[in-house]
């Protein structure tokens, strides 16, 4: 069922449009003329070795950097001219947790649902940290919690606003399995209509999730493709390739 | 999640709100920025009294009390503005910030208004102390009293500046450093200008007003040039 966030949307708006898209770093090209397409629905896994430009096409799809070229549209609104509507349709897991360690789970999450403008925040506050599994304790400081605890607060705080398009940057990194079983229950359950861009060295697990794979080296897009048109075994191997001769 | 949550488009207000009452809420819960300054404070007092105690009996403090003061107020500050972002880098709190439509000024805005009320309550509890160890044995002026008006247009200037400045630094290498490098000399003509009207205040002749008045307006125009800068700056700045 589409949320009244997805009606705003479009369904004729794509998820992500990305054209020509250059980021450099001084003289460093992180990003090089990226071109990228991706429908609303999809799940987009990225591949690529350290320094590849994972993070940073993250960032400025994100807007949390500016790209140096190109432009580029996020559920039909461009990030320039309209961040702030990007930004309302948008969530971020990443590896940190970007909560304040000395606020209890529900303080953090009730400021950063006052922030959105939540019309009941108390309940969507209750709500999550149900889906999240942390009713019991939230009302201890994030500073007390174990690694995994944290990160499933954090999904719950990437939820708050009810995103169309959800950011995940390594969201696995450093979760026991009770948090990776919480986490891939989270994604099946809210995965209906929602976008998905996710950065992670875990081949096979994202391969799993996504229904496209983009792999990129040096900035630059290797590989771009719906899974479908895939075969694991080759891709495992190009990946495998790319990274030991040290493409990046 | 059964159902999707209404959004409603925040008042800037109501985000400086909600910004502001983070910040208090974490500071009054952990007490870092307040004690640190506090003991900073009272450790240069400390200081100052070695000092002067090595000074003749008839030795006139009254004089230089004005820049002994913003001496205290400026290092104690600069350990605060320091301290100020550091909850806000620890595990990238400030990008789920930036990650929320909101405008950025807000961001500076409620940063300097904690700030401000942290630094004026260190002001609060070590000026009466500076008092009570330096002054007290001296002939009080009529005007003293009249030191609050500098005191606190001079810490709002550095609350602004500096707030903008702790967040250009926040994320360099030696930014404790870089942070009193930078901050110093763009708030010289601030701390030029609140010298004058302390000593004035605290002196208290009969030339007090030409000195005081003009003093506080130079001190009162900084503050307004310089917030509105840190204003239109902070976008860029906060983005970078």
């Amino acid at each position: 069922m589409k949320s009244e966030k997805q009606k705003a949307i479009g369904s004729d708006a794509l998820a992500l449009e990305v054209k020509g898209l250059t980021k450099l770093f001084g003289t460093r090209k992180a990003l090089d003329n990226l071109d990228l397409e991706l429908p609303q629905g999809a799940f987009l896994s990225i591949f690529g070795p350290n320094g590849a430009g994972k993070t940073t096409l993250l960032s400025i799809l994100s807007t949390l950097a500016r790209p140096t070229r190109g432009s580029i549209s996020v559920l039909g609104f461009d990030i320039n001219e309209h961040p702030d509507e990007v930004r309302e349709h948008i969530g971020l897991i990443s590896h940190r947790s970007m909560l304040y360690p000395d606020l209890t789970a529900e303080e953090n999450l009730l400021f950063i649902a006052r922030l959105y403008g939540l019309t009941n925040p108390q309940a969507r506050v209750a709500e999550l940290l149900d889906a999240v599994e942390l009713s019991l304790r939230r009302h201890d400081t994030v500073r007390t919690f174990s690694r995994g605890m944290t990160q499933r607060l954090s999904i719950a705080r990437a939820l708050i606003c009810d995103p169309e398009l959800i950011f995940l940057d390594e969201p696995y990194s450093g979760l026991d399995p009770h948090a990776v079983d919480i986490l891939d229950g989270l994604i099946a359950r809210i995965r209906d209509g929602r976008s998905f861009i996710m950065v992670s060295h875990d081949l096979q697990k994202g391969f799993d999730l996504s229904s496209h794979v983009l792999m990129l080296a040096k900035g630059r897009k290797l590989v771009f493709s719906r899974k479908e048109d895939l075969d694991f075994t080759d891709f495992a191997e190009q990946y495998r390739s790319t990274v030991g001769m040290g493409v990046a | 999640m059964t159902q999707s949550p209404v959004l409603k488009k925040p008042t800037t207000f109501s985000q400086y709100k909600a910004l502001l009452a983070k910040d208090l809420r974490q500071e009054f819960r952990t007490r870092d920025m307040l004690t640190s300054m506090g003991i900073y404070a009272v450790l240069v007092l400390i200081v100052f009294g070695a000092a002067f105690s090595q000074m003749p009996a008839d030795f006139d403090i009254i004089p230089i009390s004005g820049g002994l003061i913003w001496a205290l107020i400026v290092f104690t500050s600069l350990l605060g503005l320091n301290r100020s972002f550091s909850h806000e880098k620890e595990e990238g709190s400030l990008q789920g910030i930036l990650l929320v439509p909101l405008d950025r000024a807000v961001i500076f805005l409620s940063k300097a208004t904690s700030n401000l009320i942290f630094l004026l309550l260190v002001e609060i509890i070590t000026i009466p102390l500076f008092y009570f160890f330096f002054l007290s044995r001296s002939d009080a002026s009529e005007t003293l009293w009249l030191v609050v008006a500098p005191l606190l247009v001079g810490t709002i200037g550095i609350v602004g500046i500096g707030t903008l400045l702790a967040t250009i630094t926040m994320g360099t290498r030696g930014k404790d450093v870089l942070l009193a490098v930078l901050f110093i000399p763009l708030s010289y003509p601030l701390l030029f200008a609140c010298v004058s009207a302390t000593t004035a205040a605290i002196v208290g002749d009969f030339d007090f007003v030409s000195t005081f008045v003009p003093a506080l307006a130079m001190a009162g125009g900084y503050d307004v040039v310089m917030i509105l800068v840190s204003w239109l700056l902070y976008d860029y700045v906060v983005s970078a």
